[in-house]
């Protein structure tokens, strides 16, 4: 008994600890809940580019970042799926029309030219510009509409003065020239450079460009969508020629994260690929408000019935199944919190179905109970092979609806994936719930004289009575 | 209350078949039809298009006074090109009034949307924002949806095969596939059912059901499973119509119950959840419903055929048996 006190103890203790945890942290809530848009943008192969690789999806990502940071929407979220698309979340945008249009075009990347004495000016623009984007990461918790959108107006006008500084080669050298860019360490290997690789015509351009540049203590403005991403010099020994033969490195002290970073950007902007908006949807905010509570009442309702049905049905191990029913009712959740996983409607529904479905376990217990009673075995003999015979059924059972809920989740996208997820996590919380709480508290009620009554077990039992008493005592 | 299910089971059997063969010709009834050409409606999730849901403002004042007019809207639909749109006029929660419309129309662009909510708006009244619903979908990806969704639902069956093979024997693992595949057939049966006669559609979350029900049944399945071998073990020389009749006996209980329990969130969700789980908790209803059947009527019983047919009484005669606690 022993035993089945402290495992009691446990399970309270981790009742407690997650009814806190979930307080503090609860769940997120998915865009059918809580409102707003989801658009998924599609990378569409070319002639040149047959197939999209994770490198190309990754540059389109970078540039859909930059580009969703500019409308200033709280909470983004961005990522990739599959091998070809990248799923944007914005929360709290009802109208997708801004984001659409932003979203819709081929990234613009372009290598200009830094006006004479623009020196001083372009570092005190830069600095502000730290500034401001700090400042937007601030504001960005905070969740202050108005405040973030003032702040990324004054980001814009710098953005602006800062693109006046630059003037545009003749003819522009754009993305289209650009075949590579990546992070690579310096000889030394303490530091990260950043290098690039122009076709033939863009190496022409660029070693136009540089030639104009080297020694004057003037950058090379490397613009994407009309934001300057690097502002490189050229060295004095290039004035000469240029920088020839199609290739640079942008030195900088960087470090691997941000090289890589930088030569994400740029491959993005000189992606050929274009992109294609294959689905929107948008989920007014009080719509979404709406379902959520109309489907946790009937969540609820429904719960209840089913707890009364277990008492009235099974008695005494009815009120214990509920018990524990309650207690896999909170840890679930509080997974759902630990593991941040987005709640969508029908995660909701996959979690208040694996309720539903975690009585069974109880129920195969029970009933297993009430058949060893049945058969005349003792109260304690009855309730220890009740949990025992279940358990392969329980396990087999369990194990085929886990099995079903990993194809859904591998296979699946988006909604189909918080189903599974959901389902899943309830299966295994269930398993526990059903096993060491009912088990415990089972054990423990049966330990107290009071509640040793066999008919409190199995109502209408043949000969209740002597036999079946006289054993218990034992 | 005994059931012996192994006496009637051609009365069982032939239920079963009536069902699903009404769900085969309500399936190919609804291939032929011009306006679906799939064997069950499909929703936007598979074929593409724009869906576009509002509701007018009825704090407004004079907003919702007249009720709206469903060929109004018609019309404007029709002046933009859209004539063949399915258009719905819906009841919001609150005043259980006719205040919303429901579009469905092919493809459309920015322009073209906004342009027909600016059209319609000035003809039925001013929308709430908050409540708008659009959705677009290209016809690719539903169609990827589709796809991954049927190799879930088949990648499943396999791992459930594999699992059951190894946990139990080869037959009982095909036979439980049956019963999987009777509940798959009569959920979708009774949906292309739904969809000739109340043009109830199926989206993604109708694959989702799918594989829900996959899971179920072939829990309730594996109940009676198990209870069967635990008798084979015991008692091998007993005729194996009796040992099945009294496995399911034995676990009706059980069955009755679980379904019972499982049933009552869902038909909860069903009456009072939200709009976009009706469906949802619909399939699963029927699904449920078929499976608890089948495990009891359908799984068993083939089993009993195939070993009287097949001579494998015992556990001691079956081949690749896993439980090596046979006395």
């Amino acid at each position: 008994m022993e035993r089945q006190r402290s495992l009691l103890a446990l399970i309270l203790i981790l009742v407690i600890a997650a009814l806190a945890f979930s307080w503090r942290f609860p769940a997120p809530l998915g865009l059918d809940l809580r409102g707003g848009s989801q658009l998924t943008i599609e990378v569409k192969p070319t002639a040149e580019i047959p197939q999209i690789t994770e490198r190309e999806l990754d540059g389109v990502k970078k540039v859909v970042e930059g580009r969703i940071n500019s409308l200033g929407v709280s909470e983004p979220i961005i990522q990739t799926v599959g091998t070809n698309k990248v799923l944007v979340q914005l929360p709290g945008v009802n109208d997708p029309e801004q984001a659409e249009r932003v979203l819709g075009g081929t990234a613009q990347l372009e290598f200009r030219l830094q006006k004479p004495s623009t020196e001083t000016q372009l570092l005190a623009f830069q600095a502000s510009r730290a500034q401001l984007k700090a400042k937007q990461e601030e504001l960005r918790k905070s969740q202050d509409q108005a405040a973030i959108n003032k702040n990324l107006e004054d980001l814009k006008n710098n953005n602006q003065a800062i693109a006046d500084l630059f003037e545009s080669t003749k003819p522009p050298l754009d993305g289209k020239y650009l075949t590579d860019a990546y992070g690579e360490p310096t000889r030394q290997g303490n530091n990260w450079n950043v290098a690039i690789r122009f076709n033939q015509k863009g190496g022409e351009l660029f070693a136009e460009l540089t030639k104009n540049l080297a020694g004057t203590g003037r950058s090379i403005g490397i613009f994407l969508d009309n934001e300057l991403i690097s502002a490189p010099v050229v060295g004095v020994e290039f004035a000469s020629a240029g920088i020839t033969g199609g290739s640079a490195i942008i030195t900088g002290r960087f470090t691997a994260q941000q090289a890589n970073d930088l030569g994400v950007q740029l491959r993005g902007g000189a992606l050929p690929v274009p992109v294609e908006i294959a689905e929107i949807r948008t989920v007014g905010a009080t719509l979404g408000q709406d379902s959520i509570k109309t489907s946790i009442y009937a969540g609820i309702g429904g719960l209840i019935l089913v707890l009364i049905f277990m008492v009235v049905y099974y008695r005494l191990p009815g009120l214990i199944a509920d018990i524990a029913l309650i207690v896999y009712a909170i840890l679930t959740w509080a997974s759902f919190c630990l593991l941040n996983v987005t709640l969508t409607l029908p995660g909701i529904a996959g979690f208040i179905l694996s309720i539903g479905m975690a009585v069974d376990a109880n129920v195969l217990i029970f009933e297993r109970t009430r058949e060893e009673l049945r058969a005349g075995k003792s109260l304690y003999r009855s309730v220890e092979s009740g949990f025992y015979r279940a358990f392969s059924s329980i396990l087999d059972g369990n194990i085929t609806t886990v099995i079903a809920c990993a194809a859904l989740f591998y296979l699946g996208a988006g909604l189909v994936k918080g189903f599974a997820l959901t389902l899943a996590l309830g299966v295994a919380v269930s398993m526990f719930s059903a096993i060491t709480c009912s088990r415990s508290l089972m054990f423990v009620a049966i330990s107290i004289p009071a509640l040793r009554k066999p008919e409190l077990f199995c109502p209408n039992l043949p000969n209740s009575g002597a036999s079946n008493q006289a054993e218990v005592a034992k | 209350m005994k059931l012996s299910i192994n006496k009637s089971r051609s009365l069982w059997w032939a239920i079963s078949c009536a069902i699903i063969l009404a769900g085969i010709i309500s399936m190919v009834i609804s291939w032929q039809n011009p306006n679906i050409r799939a064997p069950l409606r499909p929703s936007l999730d598979f074929v593409g298009g724009t869906r576009l849901q509002f509701e007018r403002d009825c704090n407004k004042p004079g907003n919702c006074d007249k009720p709206i007019d469903i060929n109004v809207v018609r019309e404007v639909a029709k002046a933009q090109g859209l004539g063949d749109s399915s258009i719905q006029i819906v009841a919001d929660k609150d005043t259980r009034k006719e205040n919303g419309i429901l579009i469905r129309t092919k493809n459309l662009d920015r322009e073209q949307r906004i342009k027909l909510q600016t059209a319609l708006s000035e003809k039925v009244g001013a929308f709430d924002e908050q409540k708008n619903q659009i959705d677009t979908v290209g016809p690719t990806l539903g169609r990827e949806l589709f796809n991954s969704g049927i190799i879930a639902l088949v990648v499943s069956f396999i791992g459930i095969i594999v699992y059951l093979t190894f946990r139990f024997q080869l037959d009982y693992a095909i036979f439980a596939i049956v019963a999987l595949l009777h509940d798959v057939l009569v959920t979708m049966g009774m949906f292309s059912i739904f969809g000739l006669a109340f043009g109830t559609e199926v989206d993604s979350l109708f694959i989702v059901s799918l594989l829900t029900i996959t899971g179920f049944s072939v829990n309730d399945t594996v109940v009676i499973y198990d209870r069967i071998r635990e008798t084979l073990k015991t008692n091998s020389n007993q005729k194996i119509t009796e040992i099945v009749d009294d496995a399911v006996n034995q676990t009706l209980g059980r069955s009755i119950n679980t379904t019972f329990t499982t049933m009552l969130p869902l038909f909860a969700i069903f009456l009072f959840g939200g709009e976009t789980l009706k469906n949802f908790a619909l399939a699963l209803i029927i699904g449920f419903t078929a499976g608890a059947y089948s495990s009891i009527f359908i799984a068993s019983t083939l089993l009993t055929l195939w070993r009287e047919r097949t001579g494998k009484y015992t556990v001691g005669e079956a081949t690749g048996v896993t439980d090596t606690s046979v006395e």
